[in-house]
This record gives structure tokens, C-alpha cells and sequence, in this order.
């Protein structure tokens, strides 16, 4: 099988649990056979998807407003981007809409964009209804999905979500696995152009 | 798998026929024996039998490896051939390598395509459980069994009976007209099917007789056994302390180093698609000096050489390397030189040119005549230069010890190493054998530290291995040493020393590189000379670094399209393990060469524009900062000790040219930061927490250079590895650096931006009182206002406006440039898309522009001076609250 490095990019405010997500997606089914890494800034995690394994390098980015302009280093060759926001900060909300923004204008042509509502567990506070953020995902064709990084809720899917709109391998790969080019649909997304 | 002990040889091959169970460590084959061996035992046949399935393969390459071989012409090459010829090409249908093999003498054009498999290390063929360490091993051992095969591969005769090294260079010569030759017809063994070579004539499918006829024999029962014409397995350890000590070293100076002598000035080479190679050119057997037993007789080497040499067992395996035979290059070869002068070698020459067994032997092992090997070279000049080429070139034939093979029968397989040998360091000569044994040390060394490096914390845990006797059991596929290697290669720098097919490309890379002979060996030195005369010639130091890198990747792409790597890199690394290995070699050719001239040029550009001292004295600044001012939170920055050896690791960095081993090191600094950071809280930390940390930490070590060196590592650094945890960390040091770097303008722009961020939100109420502010990147101090009239449009001016001056000042100035009479009624408006906004008094509106600059997504924006709409005093105005401008 093939093994496609992907690299994924982390954005959103300070505090509002990248890291913990990614953190919770990776030492999940702690696998051995993967490298650990010296941190929690980067961590990968290799998964299957149709007849490929996808690794994802996952890049985690400051929120702070002072590493704001360091952002383009990170996402610049990135697969996809998981933007998170907490759904008890109004706040975190918008300084998701801010990096949508930014990355339609600057970042990499076809990014995946997945949106993140994490805390999910606390939605006793909510700031963010649901159907807004849902509807703004929507509207940027992006994946959208409530996460608790605590509860380990919809984390491993929010992953499997981009890979599958990873579009597959070469055709050679394809070529060679014949019997699994048929059973194998890579989700086609239809992205708006803004 | 490789015993250190001598053969030895000298008792019965009958005893040895049987012993075949105990310590194997030598098969030999043997096909029916005695069936052809009259016929065969002519005086040339004892000799050829000398030359090793591999010797032959290795010789021969560009007859048989045709990578770019398309289907259609394999299948028209192999109908013309009997069944068991085969190919190894690439096919464009698989985009693999495969074997090509005629199956079936009868049916036209039935040849069917074996894939090789290339894991991370190894060689093998598609479903077997055997993996060697380059094609020509396996491609040896298909001769010998067939284990997935339906029957062995057969050599054609011209390979299989050539009776000198010259013959098999004129099969060389013709590449893959070879087959077309009346060289290959006229062996045809249709024609003499009884002059069956060594090589085993293919059985049919499913004929178990390949096996029946394999014979396993000791080495010593090959020497004495001529006529049986038996194949051997040379192990080229042996071969090489054999070289050592009896052939003399050739003259580094007199020999040109690379393969390719071609007269100057080089041209560049055919590139490999091309049928026919020139044939590989004679100077090419200098670095093999055991050679020269051709004309002059090898001296056995006495045992006392062969003490130290690392060896291995193998048991119960059906095939193994022979017990003389040892792993490659377990001791720097100088070191080896050291122990013998050059009189003893002769002595022992003289003696043993007598002993006719000796000479056969040597003949079976190795290769064609290289006169100059004859002349020794005086002993003052240690030879390590051509140990060290020798090495480098990773021959075929000084291999065999890496193959591993073993059967799913095989069970269980012992290393025994051991290190004896390593004398003293030969002291750094002058010329070039000095050089050669220096660097080998720096690299060892380099390694050394770099593999110590990404393992666990860093308190520089190796994990203790057991050096001696390492027992693996395995069923079916075992890895190979040299997997082993890859494994433990991390956790060990002891492995250093077992010589991993990629150093030794690596070598015979750099080896060429210094060969002013060669095209490529001329492009790099006329590059490195050119840089280190000419380095004011960039631009700058990016100008600089980028043109390096460029320069490497050419050199890459060429080194891969060229035949002057002979035999082909694809032949000794799996595929995808070949760009890291050339990018390695382009580190060790290039950078190595020119660190210094880039490190002063980088200075200099700093020093020159500015941006040395610019960065000093932000240095200084941040690191007078409390961590909490550089954003670190919630956690304990590392102490002075801590920052200390920080520091050493950074020193070290500096000191390295491989930018992948200044990332290692880089690695080893951030994995300290965390391990404080969570000793200090016992949670992980995300990048929110490790950023400004890192950025604390780079300003507390105080090194200007950290720049220079991170500058090198982004321009230089393998550009697939940007996107690893390398690339990841080096990409934090440098956002981190370039805070720091800018840390005036980055406090400066930070209380601009969150005033002007207030300053907008909060129009009316904001009173800032800094105005010592300097300026951002865009940050202009000019203003373009438009005027707007209600009854005659827009006209705009651009006006002289600081920073620091209030709105209050701006619209006094605009009355002015634009003579307004009645100035209170006038104010100005800050308009964006389709609101409105009128500015404070106390606002600043040079700031605001700034602001909305540095957002991501600048939207158009004007500052607009008219009337205020809700001020009555000034008669008819404008009562569209804001919205004036957008009818």
C-alpha cells in the first residue's frame, strides 16, 4: 500500500484545543510502529483510506495574535487545514472566519478546509449555535464538525473526513490494485470558488 | 554469516562434500558434477571457474541491466534466447523493476516478468522471503536457485565461460547489443549444448533439479575441487584485507580516482538509455588491486589480518557466504594498512606467487589485470585513498556479505561481530590519502552524533546493544544487516561502522566528485572553485543559497541520468531510497567542501546590509524581556544550565555542513525545551506554549549566527524533508528568529495593531498617548483624502501625515489643502466597502491604514473629508447618514 505523506495545518485562537484534538487523535490507538515525535506541536498519524495510507504530518500553529504573520510558513504546502474554534467563545468564531479568509486568499490552491467546533462538551455555554457555523461551512464548502477534544468526540472523524476527500493516488497505483479501483469512490467535493 | 577465521583449505573436498550441515559458510554450486567436467577441464576452465557468478554479473552489467528496456524489445531480445535468459529492466506497465525471464524454449516469445520488490533496504523478488542487498545478488543467487523462479537464470555463455576479465568487458562493451552479437550467437549453447557452463542449464518448469544439483561445498573444497566447477560466493571482506595487505596500494596521485578516466576535458558521459555503454574504462580495475594476481600472484593473507575482521555466521541456512569471506569494511582500511608494510606484503608475495593454489584462488575472487597496481606505492602514503575508493564504489563484488538470505526454513541466523582490527588512526598524510582517512573520521563522528540524535530525550541515551553476537530468529523473510542497520541506525552509533550500502554509494559519489577526470566530477569542482574565488558574486546570502541548492538538485537529476555511476545507483539502492542517498553524496561533495566560504559570505551580507547589527541589538533586547513578555505562559522557562547546554548544542550545529544533520541537532534542542517544559507542568504543549518558549529560549542563547545557520537549513535542506518534523521545527526556529530579529517592529507594530484595532472598535473613546512609534513595513507617511462636496464630487489629495498625528491634526490640514470655509462642519471619514465611519478627533489615521494593511485580506478603503451630515449649522448637506459616496 501506498503511504501519502499529507500535510495538515492547525489554525484557530489560542486556547481553543488544537493541540488537544490532535493530541487525542494521534495517541488514540497508540500505534507503535509510528515514530514518536519530540512534541505535541507535530505529531503524525498514518490511517487507511480505500487502498492507500495516508500519514498525516500534522502542524500545529500559536494562536497568539503576535505569531499571527508566522501563519503562512505553516500552512504554505498543506494538504488541508483543520480550523478550530471553541463554541463557548463567540470570539474564536471569528477569528476562524478571519483565517477562511485568509487562507481562500493566500494558502494553497485546492486546501482542504475542515471547520472544528470544539468543546462540544460544554454546550451548556455554547456561544456558537450550531446552525451558524454549520451554515458558514457550508457556504466555503468546507467540512464542518463538533469535536470534544475531552470526550474524544468526532475526532477520528473529523480526520477520516479530509482523507476522504484526499483525491486518490496516480493512476498507476490504481492500475495496479484493479480490483480495488471499483469498490473505491473517492468523495468528490465540489468546491464554490469564492 | 561471514567467519573471520581463514579457510583452511587444505583437507579433502570429501570431508567437505558432507560437512555441509555443520558451520556452513560458503555454498558453492556445482552442476552435475563430473557429467561435464571432462570435457570442461581444460586448462582455462580451472581459471574460470575463479570468477564468481557475481564477478561475472558485475562485469557484465550493461549487457543484462537494461533498465530502460521497454516490453517489446525485452521480448524480442529474449526469443532469440534459450530458455533461463533473462533481463532486468524496468517495465513502464509495472513502473517497477522486473526479471525478465524466457520461461519456455518452444513457444515463441514466451517470457514472463518477475516484479522486484524494493523495501526500505532490500532486493527481493516478488513472493520470495529472500532479500539482497543490490540486483547483482540477487540476480547471482536466481542463478544458483530458483526459489520463485521456475528454474534458475542462465547466464549466456559468452558471460558464463568468459575466461578473462577482458572477455567479460567486451560483453560489457556491447551492452544490450550484446545479444544481437555474434559474441552471444556463437556461444549459443544450442550450438555446443554440452559445454554446460557452471551455470546451471535451465530445467523446465517445475523441474525440482536445480536443487538436486546444488551442492553446498566449504571453500577450501573449491580451491582443490577444479574440476567440478563449482560457483563460488566470494565474500569480499576477505577480498579486501586480502587487497590490503598483499596487493600494493596504488598511487593516489598517479590514478585517477574515479571510474570514469576519460581524457580530459570530460565529456558528458551517454546517458544510460543508450544500448550500447562505452565500455567501462580499464583504470576502473586500479582500485582492485588484487587484480594484479593476474600477473603477478596474490599473497594469502595471513591470518593476523583477518583476526578483527567483523564476521558473521549463518547456520542452517542452505546458503551463505564462504567462511573466508568477510563483511566489508568492518575497519578503516588505513588502519589496516598500518599494520602491514608494504616490504612484508612483497615478501609474502614472492613467497607465495609460488603456490599455485593461491594464485587460483586469488583468480576465482577477483578481477582482470590492472598493471598499475603493480607498482606499490611508497609506504609514506598510507593508500587510504584507494581503500577508502574502493569502498566507496560499493563493487559487487565486495558485497556478497550483505546478502542475507535465508529460506523460510531458516531459522535462526547469528551475527558474531567482532573489532579487533582497528589499530591506531593512520596519521592525516599529506596528498590525498591523508584527506581520504580524515574526512572518514569527521564522518564517523558527524554520524555518530547525528544517529545518537533523534532518539529519546536528550540525555544522549544510546540504547546499549549488544555488540557481539546479535541473534535474530526469524521465519520466513528475515531482515538483513543492512535493514538492521536502518533499524538500530537511530539508537546506535556503534553500527557506524558496518559500511550500509548507501555509504559506500555515497563514498563512490564523492569519489567521483573529486575525479577531474569525470563530467561530474569536473562540474563540482569547477562549482566549488568558482564559489570559493568568487563569492561576492550573489546578491545576497538567500542569492546565494539558493543557487547551491540549485546547483545539488542538477546534479542530482544528473547523477541519475548519467552513466557515469557505473554500475547504476538503481542496481545498488532500492528506488526510493536513491534521492536521499544523492542528496547525502551532494552534501558531502558540495557542502562539505565550501561550509566555511558560505558561512563568511553569509556574514558578510549581513554585516554589509545592516541586518547583523540590527539583530544584535534586538537580540539584546529580547532577551533582557521576562518570558511573559515574549508570550510564555503557564509554564517555567528553562534555567541559565539548561540555556547553557542549549547553547552547546547550537555551538555543535555550527560546526556541521550537512543541513540535515544541523536539523537533527535543532531536534535534539526543541525535544530539551519540551522535556523542561513538561517536567515543570507534567502536561503536553502545543505549539501555542512551544512557539514562545522556543522564541524565549533562541533570545536567551544570544547567537547572532543562529540566524545564518537557519537560513542555511531552510535555503539548503532537502526540500521533501520541509514538510517532516524537521522541516516543522526548523520552520518555528525561523518564525522565531524572525520575531526576534524584529522584535522592535514587532512591539512596535503590536501596540499599533491592537490600537488600531481599538481605535476602530472603539472610535470615540480611545486616547493613546504613545507616540514614539515607529513606523510598519507599509507604513507611509503619507495620506491619501479625498474631498467630497455634495455638489461636485470627488477630488482627492495626498497628504504629508505622521503617524502620530490625530485626526484632529488631519482635518486642519485638510482644510487647508483643500480651503474649506467652514472647517467645524467638516470631518473625516474612514470609509470601507459600504460603511461609513467617522473618525474621532483623537484618533490616529495612519495607524487605522496600517491596520487595515497587515489584515489578510486588505479591503479598498478611503479616507474621506466632508461635511458632517448631522450638523444642521451648515446649511444643505448631505443628510445620507455616511453613505454619500457609495451613489
Amino acid at each position: 500500500m501506498a503511504i501519502r505523506e499529507l500535510k495538515v495545518c492547525l489554525l484557530g485562537d489560542t486556547g481553543v484545543g488544537k493541540s488537544s484534538i490532535v493530541c487525542r487523535f494521534v495517541q488514540d490507538h497508540f500505534d507503535h510502529n509510528i515514530s514518536p515525535t519530540i512534541g505535541a506541536s507535530f505529531l503524525t498519524k498514518t490511517v487507511p483510506c480505500g487502498n492507500e495510507l495516508h500519514k498525516f504530518l500534522i502542524w500545529d500553529t500559536a494562536g497568539q495574535e503576535r505569531f499571527h504573520s508566522l501563519a503562512p510558513m505553516y500552512y504554505r504546502g498543506s494538504a488541508a487545514a483543520v480550523i478550530v474554534y471553541d463554541i463557548t467563545k463567540l470570539d474564536s468564531f471569528q477569528t476562524l472566519k478571519k483565517w477562511v479568509k485568509e487562507l481562500k486568499e493566500h494558502g494553497p490552491e485546492d486546501i482542504i478546509v475542515a471547520i472544528a467546533g470544539n468543546k462540544n462538551d460544554l454546550s451548556d455555554i455554547r456561544e456558537v449555535p450550531m446552525k451558524e457555523a454549520k451554515e458558514f461551512a457550508e457556504s466555503i464548502a468546507a467540512i464542518f464538525i463538533e469535536t470534544s477534544a475531552r470526550n474524544a468526540v468526532n475526532v477520528e472523524e473529523l480526520f477520516q473526513k479530509i482523507s476522504r476527500q484526499i483525491p486518490p493516488l496516480d493512476p498507476q497505483d490504481v492500475e495496479s490494485n484493479e480490483s480495488f479501483k471499483l469498490t473505491r469512490q473517492p468523495a468528490t467535493v465540489h468546491r464554490r470558488c469564492c | 554469516m561471514v567467519q573471520t577465521a581463514q579457510p583452511t583449505g587444505r583437507h579433502s573436498g570429501a570431508d567437505l562434500l558432507e560437512g555441509l550441515e555443520g558451520e556452513v559458510s560458503g555454498v558453492y554450486l556445482q552442476s552435475h558434477p563430473g557429467a561435464t567436467s571432462g570435457a570442461r577441464d581444460s586448462g582455462y576452465d580451472s581459471l574460470r571457474r575463479r570468477m564468481s557468478v557475481l564477478d561475472r554479473l558485475a562485469h557484465t552489467h550493461a549487457a543484462w541491466l537494461l533498465l530502460s528496456l521497454s516490453d517489446e524489445e525485452a521480448g524480442r531480445i529474449l526469443q532469440q534466447q534459450p530458455c533461463g535468459t533473462f533481463l532486468v529492466r524496468k517495465s513502464a506497465r509495472l513502473q517497477r523493476k522486473v526479471l525478465s525471464l524466457r520461461v519456455d524454449d518452444v513457444a515463441p516469445g514466451a517470457v514472463s516478468d518477475f516484479p522486484i520488490r524494493e523495501s526500505q533496504y532490500t532486493f527481493s523478488l516478488e513472493g520470495s522471503g529472500i532479500s539482497f542487498a543490490d540486483l547483482f545478488r540477487l540476480v547471482a543467487f536466481y542463478c544458483i536457485s530458483r526459489d520463485v523462479l521456475p528454474f534458475t537464470l542462465r547466464l549466456p555463455e559468452a558471460i558464463a565461460t568468459a575466461k578473462t576479465q577482458t572477455d567479460l568487458e567486451q560483453v560489457a562493451q556491447l551492452g544490450a547489443g550484446f545479444w544481437e552479437s555474434s559474441l552471444c550467437r556463437r556461444k549459443d549453447p544450442s550450438v555446443s549444448p554440452s559445454r554446460g557452463s557452471q551455470v546451471k542449464p535451465p530445467q523446465p518448469p517445475g523441474d525440482p533439479g536445480p536443487h538436486l544439483s546444488l551442492r553446498t561445498r566449504a571453500p577450501s573444497q573449491l580451491e582443490r575441487g577444479q574440476s567440478n566447477g563449482a560457483l563460488c560466493f566470494v565474500n569480499p571482506l576477505f577480498l579486501q584485507a586480502h587487497r590490503l595487505e598483499g596487493a600494493s596500494p596504488p598511487d593516489p596521485k598517479s590514478l585517477p580516482c574515479g571510474p570514469a578516466l576519460r581524457t580530459p576535458p570530460p565529456r558528458p558521459p551517454p546517458p544510460r538509455s543508450l544500448p550500447r555503454r562505452p565500455a567501462p574504462p580499464p583504470q576502473k580495475q586500479r582500485s582492485m588491486p588484487e587484480t594484479a594476481a593476474w600477473t603477478c600472484p596474490q599473497p594469502q593473507p595471513p591470518p593476523s589480518v583477518r583476526r578483527g575482521i567483523m564476521g558473521a555466521k549463518l547456520s542452517g541456512l542452505t546458503f551463505s557466504t564462504p567462511k573466508r569471506s568477510s563483511a566489508p569494511i568492518p575497519v578503516p582500511p588505513p588502519r589496516l594498512k598500518k599494520q602491514y608494510s608494504m616490504s612484508d606484503a612483497d615478501g609474502l608475495r614472492c613467497q607465495i606467487a609460488l603456490d599455485e593454489r593461491t594464485i587460483e584462488k586469488a583468480l576465482s575472487q577477483r578481477r582482470p589485470p590492472a598493471p598499475t597496481a603493480e607498482s606499490p606505492s611508497p609506504p609514506a602514503v598510507p593508500g587510504a585513498c584507494p581503500d577508502a575508493r574502493r569502498r566507496s564504489r560499493g563493487e559487487p563484488g565486495q558485497r556478497l556479505s550483505d546478502v542475507s538470505i535465508s529460506t523460510s526454513s531458516s531459522d535462526s541466523l547469528e551475527y558474531s561481530h567482532s573489532y579487533s582490527l582497528s589499530g591506531p588512526s593512520p596519521p592525516s598524510g599529506d596528498g590525498p590519502a591523508g584527506d581520504s582517512s580524515e574526512e572518514e573520521d569527521d564522518d564517523m563522528e558527524e554520524e555518530e552524533e547525528d544517529y545518537g540524535m533523534s532518539v529519546e530525550s536528550d540525555q544522549e541515551v544510546s540504547v546499549p546493544l549488544p555488540f557481539k553476537s546479535k541473534k535474530l530468529h526469524v521465519g520466513g523473510t528475515f531482515v538483513l544487516r543492512r535493514a538492521l542497520k536502518g533499524r538500530l541506525r537511530k539508537v546506535s552509533g556503534v553500527f557506524n561502522s558496518f559500511m550500509t550500502p548507501e555509504r559506500r554509494a555515497v563514498r563512490r559519489i564523492a569519489e567521483l566528485a573529486r575525479d577531474k577526470g569525470a563530467y561530474f566530477g569536473c562540474l563540482v569542482q569547477d562549482y566549488v572553485s568558482f564559489l570559493q574565488e568568487n563569492r561576492g558574486s550573489h546578491t545576497s546570502g538567500l542569492d546565494l543559497l539558493q543557487t547551491l541548492r540549485q546547483f545539488m538538485t542538477q546534479m542530482k537529476a544528473y547523477l541519475r541520468q548519467s552513466s557515469e555511476l557505473d554500475p547504476p545507483i538503481e542496481s545498488l539502492i532500492p528506488e526510493d531510497q536513491i534521492d536521499q542517498v544523492l542528496e547525502k553524496a551532494m552534501h558531502k561533495c558540495v557542502l562539505k567542501p565550501l561550509r566555511s566560504v558560505v558561512e563568511t559570505a553569509l556574514m558578510d551580507f549581513q554585516v554589509t546590509s545592516g541586518a547583523w547589527q540590527q539583530l544584535r541589538e534586538n537580540l539584546a533586547l529580547a532577551k533582557a524581556k521576562q518570558p511573559q513578555e515574549l508570550g510564555v505562559d503557564c509554564t517555567y522557562p528553562p534555567d541559565p544550565v539548561a540555556v547553557e547546554k542549549i547553547r552547546h548544542k547550537f555551538h555543535n550545529m555550527r560546526k556541521m555542513y550537512s543541513p540535515e544533520k544541523k536539523v537533527a541537532l535543532l531536534l535534539r534542542v526543541c525535544k530539551l525545551i519540551y522535556t523542561i517544559m513538561e517536567d515543570n507542568s507534567g502536561r503536553k504543549f502545543g505549539a501555542d506554549d512551544f512557539l514562545p518558549m522556543l522564541t524565549y529560549v533562541l533570545a536567551q542563547c544570544d547567537m547572532p549566527q543562529l540566524d545564518l545557520e537557519i537560513q542555511y537549513m531552510m535555503e539548503l535542506l532537502d526540500p521533501s524533508l520541509l514538510h517532516g518534523e524537521g522541516g516543522y521545527y526548523l520552520t518555528s526556529a525561523y518564525g522565531a528568529m524572525s520575531l526576534i530579529k524584529n522584535f522592535q517592529e514587532e512591539q512596535a507594530a503590536r501596540v499599533l495593531s491592537s490600537e488600531a484595532r481599538n481605535t476602530l472598535h472603539q472610535w470615540h473613546r480611545r486616547r493613546t498617548a504613545q507616540r514614539t512609534v515607529p513606523s510598519v513595513d507599509d507604513f507611509q507617511n503619507y495620506l491619501r483624502v479625498a474631498l467630497q462636496e455634495a455638489d461636485s464630487g470627488c477630488t482627492a489629495k495626498t497628504l504629508l501625515v505622521h503617524p502620530y498625528s490625530t485626526t484632529d491634526e488631519v482635518c486642519v490640514l485638510c482644510s487647508q489643502k483643500f480651503s474649506v470655509q467652514d472647517p467645524e462642519s467638516y470631518a473625516l471619514f474612514l470609509l470601507i466597502g459600504e460603511t461609513s465611519q467617522q473618525l474621532a478627533p483623537d484618533t490616529y489615521p495612519q495607524r487605522i491604514k496600517a491596520e487595515i494593511h497587515s489584515r489578510p485580506q486588505p479591503q479598498p478603503f478611503h479616507f474621506v473629508y466632508r461635511k458632517v451630515p448631522n450638523l444642521n449649522l451648515c446649511g444643505p448637506t448631505d443628510q445620507q447618514n455616511g453613505n454619500c459616496l457609495s451613489d
